[in-house]
């Protein structure tokens, strides 16, 4: 077994985080419960991969994600920075022992917890209730929240990530970076380098990875989902960057994502340079520091062709990080699936990679790009003939500006699909996904120079915290319907139980035109003479030479790209 | 001005005594919310989150890290206190409460019609004067001196916990920086390890003369206590893994690449074998023990052979517990085994384990000479260990800054006194309205020994009426908290540092003159400072 450890840095990737978190959650409660599909039951996934066995101080054994959450002060909402899980006492004794003197108390308002919050410890209270057998009346006097309440609540308010998270975490995974609000200027690269050095945050930080690296027998890699869209680029590359000294040898894969919301306000000139050279600086600064970088967030995603059959609000992190963490679950699947020896095939899982892997086969043959897309369809389509010709085309990019059509004959990708359907909603085997992928390159016109396929038979189960975002052409197990469903055009976890996922990962030339954006918006606003961001920059903490690197680490990815290298410096 | 309306009609402007009342109101607000905190007799905040953790402080810079500051006054002056906690490790609240003061002060005579320059003019001649008084008052201690380090660091926690157990706090601060204090007095306050243990009651806290590590060995066979051992600090991967630089396994058949996986592994065991083979070497009987703890990865087979050769091995040590280790139990850390022999390693007369929960700490203590030392702190809940912490730092931070200065000063308000005679006799000779800063000045500095005196529930008047009267006193007269009369300081034994109060009386000035210089303040972009009105 190789352990991954995960990192989530910033508040929309919290909110991915979350969703990623409840997925797991759900599969690990549908492995156990009688009534649920095979195929939940026994999907060869070890979980063991992303969770850490614990003990608290009680003795009581718990099961916890092996992760590291990192975010505003205040961002946890009604939720507990030391988790429920390890609180010995149920904080009474509030005395404060080591002072005599006077001690005056400042309560915060406790902070409403919403039906499904509420519904989860009323779960729990069940639980401790029927164990000693006691206060049955006191529980069925309440009235039952209903599931149809709780997705309306959350569908109308999710404030906070943890509004819709039901997993627990451990005490050393979710760090608040005290004196750092959300509603404080925070949108910058320079700002979150400082708040990473300041007040000893990032000692802190580091203190509780390696807590959960030193357990690991054998870690295969992290897995970091940044939100890079304001400071917290600059805090993860300070972060990224001590990783890298302190654990040279485990690979980083970077997921880096934003909230699509964050492009609908254009404000003035000004705020236009300092986004560019932000996005440009916090790109380059942090591609330096993983093995393989995943960019996603497209400016709209309801508008997008991956969400064809979603109803995204693009105003809601809760819509659109759960698409987001759809694909991450999707691609990360592979990392999970046991190694099996050439000979022995599982029947549930084929295609098994760890992280190590994947970055070589994508970033480390004949081109070394390390700059990923991200392509996905949600739900996959059926497998069935007819349809067979679109499943390349469903395929649609999460990483933005990216070139459609390009004909790259060096390209490289590894696909991921689960829980695939063929005809109606009839499981597709592992044998009958491999023949259908085979199929479909080749009646496409390019065919990749390599290709990889990861496939499993568990689709991706919707938990009950999930927004309604299924189309009305979705069915109960995800499958594509011929004929729309008459109703509500909003589905959520209630009408759609599980949705077969594919994604696929893929280094090509198509992310040139991302890369020359960022390359291009650096040279004219930070590098040329008299540019206009220049001061910005140094303000930012760089000088002149590292702008200049910041400079050339992007164009070297641009020139491993280009068959030819005529993009040197033409600034001069 | 009007052209900046030109270019943003939208900006909201403010002018002149409308600009500095903002100043004003803001500093003064924040002043309004720290002055309980102040001294022994201050009151500790004990804040509740909305999702119910607890944080209690008493610390001026913790507690405007709570405090969502929106008001840009408030802020930079928030900033000064930081830049104060983190250049002296003391004397935030003494910040705020003293550019809330000499704003007050300002204030006053400036609504009297006084120009705001005149008034910092003043202040810089005051300051300039202050900062000699305090080389006079500054008491030197140019040799190491126990009585006057246990007081110092008393002095500060006892600002932050109860007597009894400041007393006990303070010694395990002096000693631990007696252990690691270099033959020049010179002070790395990283060499101490401060760590935390949730458990029992909080007067178990103690100093290891040695080192405590937050993990255990990973190994059901190893050993939980062994005496007599030997210590091989190291920084080396023991942990099976494919080579990172782009290079992979080129293979055609499955025996083949069996065959690579092995010949890896055989590298990594090649090197557990040379640990062994050293311990072989220097435990020459069974008294002996050995024990690795590694900075990078040991994997399951590499600790299965430590195991088997009776070797207790602890991984991904933390970075600077390496420094640590080397210092408090000898030898070298080492990065390659590499001609390894017996002159790097270090010895300790103790190594044990202790488990509470899943929570595993690793004692390596009895060690000759230490170095370095580890602080350990015992609490019931983690907030009541937070405290201590801080506690901790700032007993650390007072003895440090002790060593580097070579002085103290003494303390309960005594300097804030000298400084406002002698500034009163030096108005005298300054000539122009420039004096009237001066007198400002000298007002505002009482706030101090004022503050003092109402948090231990004294009236400030009668305290001052009391201390002042005092005026001709040869020693440091300082306020006696527990009754309310002046007294001498160094008696009291209150003494605090140096640098502190220099660093106060720069700051403060010079914020406190930025603020009163604004005469012009343009809010654009962002919500309106002001609010709906």
């Amino acid at each position: 077994m190789r352990e991954i450890v995960t990192i989530q840095v910033g508040n929309y990737a919290n909110f991915i985080g979350s969703h990623f978190w409840n997925f797991q959650d759900e599969l690990l409660g549908l492995a156990e419960s009688p009534e649920s599909d095979q195929v939940f039951k026994n999907h060869s996934l070890d979980m063991d991969v992303l969770y850490r066995t614990g003990e608290t101080q009680q003795g009581l054994l718990t099961y916890t994600p092996r992760m590291v959450s990192v975010n505003f002060q205040g961002s946890l909402g009604s939720v507990s920075s030391r988790g429920s899980l390890y609180n010995q006492t149920p904080a009474k004794s509030l005395d404060v022992m080591t002072w005599k003197g006077k001690v005056t108390t400042h309560a915060s308002e406790p902070l409403r917890r919403n039906l499904f919050l509420q519904s989860l410890s009323e779960e729990e209270q069940e639980l401790v209730g029927q164990a000693n057998d006691l206060d049955n009346v006191n529980n069925n006097s309440q009235a039952e929240i209903q599931d149809k309440d709780i997705v309306e609540c959350l569908e109308s308010d999710v404030q906070y990530w943890t509004d819709f998270s039901k997993v627990h975490y451990h005490p050393q995974s979710l760090y608040e970076l005290s004196g750092l609000w959300a509603d404080q200027d925070f949108d910058n690269y320079g700002l979150g380098k400082e708040a990473f050095c300041g007040h000893q945050h990032g000692e802190e930080i580091d203190d509780r990875l390696r807590f959960f690296i030193e357990e690991c027998d054998h870690i295969q890699g992290i897995q970091c989902v940044v939100d890079d869209s304001g400071g917290f680029s600059g805090l993860s590359a300070m972060f990224l960057e001590s990783i890298a000294d302190e654990y040279p040898n485990v690979p980083v894969l970077l997921y880096n994502a934003r909230n699509p919301s964050l492009h609908m306000d254009s404000k003035g000139r000004k705020q236009a340079i300092s986004r560019n050279l932000h996005d440009a600086v916090s790109f380059s600064r942090l591609s330096e520091l993983c093995k393989l970088i995943i960019p996603v967030g497209l400016p709209s995603l309801s508008g997008s062709r991956a969400s064809q059959f979603l109803s995204i609000k693009d105003e809601k992190p809760y819509h659109s990080s759960a698409v987001y963490a759809s694909a991450l679950h999707s691609f990360s699947l592979p990392f999970r699936m046991k190694q099996s020896g050439p000979s022995a095939e599982s029947i549930c899982t084929s295609g098994a990679l760890d992280m190590y892997g994947i970055v070589q086969m994508l970033a480390g043959q004949t081109r070394q790009n390390m700059v990923t897309i991200l392509d996905v369809a949600m739900p996959a389509p059926s497998l069935s003939d007819r349809a067979q010709q679109s499943f390349l085309g469903n395929l649609q990019p999460l990483t933005p500006d990216v070139a459609a059509d390009v004909e790259d004959f060096h390209a490289v990708e590894t696909m991921s699909i689960h829980g695939a359907v063929t005809s109606g909603s009839q499981r597709a085997s592992i044998n009958e996904v491999k023949d259908a992928v085979e199929a479909a390159y080749d009646n496409s016109v390019t065919r990749p120079k390599f290709s990889h396929l990861s496939a499993s038979t568990c689709p991706l189960p919707i938990p009950l915290p999930f927004p309604l975002i299924f189309g009305k052409m979705v069915g109960q197990h995800g499958e594509l319907l011929e004929t729309p469903i008459s109703g509500s055009s909003y589905r959520g976890s209630l009408e759609v139980h599980s949705i077969p996922m594919a994604t696929r990962l893929r280094s090509s030339t198509a992310v040139l035109p991302f890369l020359e954006s960022k390359l291009g918006n650096l040279r004219r606003f930070g590098i040329e003479r008299g540019a206009l961001g220049a001061p910005l920059l140094q303000s930012w903490g760089f000088g002149k030479d590292e702008v200049e690197d910041l400079g050339e680490v992007l164009s070297k990815m641009v020139m491993t790209l280009k068959p030819y290298p005529q993009y040197s410096s033409d600034s001069d | 001005m009007s052209s900046i309306q030109l270019l943003n009609p939208k900006a909201d402007v403010s002018r002149h005594s409308q600009a500095l009342s903002i100043n004003i109101n803001g500093a003064r607000g924040l002043q309004d919310v720290l002055k309980t905190n102040l001294g022994p007799k201050g009151t500790y905040k004990m804040l509740i989150s909305g999702a119910g953790d607890i944080k209690i402080t008493k610390d001026g810079n913790v507690l405007l890290h709570e405090m969502q500051i929106q008001h840009p006054t408030a802020n930079l002056i928030a900033k000064a206190s930081t830049a104060q906690n983190d250049q002296t490790g003391d004397g935030t609240t003494s910040t705020v409460l003293l550019i809330g003061e000499l704003l007050r002060q300002a204030e006053i005579h400036i609504s009297d019609g006084l120009h705001p320059r005149v008034v910092t003019d003043g202040f810089d001649l005051a300051k300039k004067k202050a900062l000699e008084v305090l080389n006079k008052f500054k008491i030197s201690q140019k040799e190491y001196n126990k009585e006057v380090l246990l007081n110092v660091s008393k002095t500060a926690l006892k600002t932050k916990t109860s007597r009894k157990l400041a007393d006990q706090l303070a010694e395990i601060c002096v000693e631990a920086v007696n252990i690691i204090k270099d033959d020049s007095n010179k002070v790395d306050l990283h060499m101490i390890e401060i760590m935390q243990m949730q458990h029992r009651s909080e007067n178990d806290s103690q100093l290891i003369r040695g080192l405590v590590l937050d993990h255990g060995a990973r190994h059901p066979d190893m050993k939980k206590s062994v005496t007599n051992a030997f210590i091989l600090t190291c920084n080396v991967s023991l942990e099976y893994e494919k080579t990172t630089v782009n290079a992979g396994f080129f293979y055609k058949t499955a025996e083949e690449r069996e065959k690579l996986v092995s010949a890896e592994r055989e590298f990594i065991d090649r090197r557990v074998q040379k640990i062994i083979d050293l311990k072989k070497a220097v435990c020459t009987d069974s008294s002996k023990n050995f024990v690795v703890i590694n900075q990078q990865g040991i994997d399951p087979a590499s600790l299965d052979m430590l195991a088997k050769a009776g070797i207790v091995a602890i991984r991904r040590a933390k970075r600077r517990n390496m420094e640590r280790l080397t210092l408090a139990c000898g030898g070298q850390p080492v990065n390659s085994f590499e001609n390894l022999n017996a002159s790097v390693l270090g010895y300790a007369g103790q190594v044990y384990e202790y488990v509470l929960g899943e929570e595993k700490f690793t004692f390596i203590e009895d060690v000759k000479d230490p170095k370095s030392a580890t602080i350990l702190l015992k609490a019931p809940t983690k907030f009541a260990l937070n405290q201590l912490k801080d506690s901790i730092y700032d007993g650390l931070r007072a003895i440090k800054n002790v060593l580097s200065d070579q002085s103290v000063v003494p303390g309960a308000g005594a300097f804030e006194i000298a400084a406002y005679h002698e500034l009163t006799k030096y108005e005298q000779t300054i000539k122009g309205k420039a004096r009237i800063g001066v007198r400002a000045f000298a007002d505002a500095l009482l706030i101090i020994p004022k503050t003092l005196a109402s948090n231990a529930g004294y009236d400030a008047q009668d305290a001052m009426v009391k201390l002042l009267a005092e005026k001709d006193s040869q020693v440091p007269v300082g306020i006696n908290l527990e009754t309310g009369d002046a007294a001498d300081a160094e008696v009291l034994g209150v003494y605090d540092n140096f640098v502190v109060k220099q660093q106060l009386l720069e700051s403060c000035n010079m914020i406190a003159c930025n603020l009163l210089l604004v005469d012009e303040m343009m809010k654009a972009g962002l919500t309106s400072l002001k609010g709906p009105e």
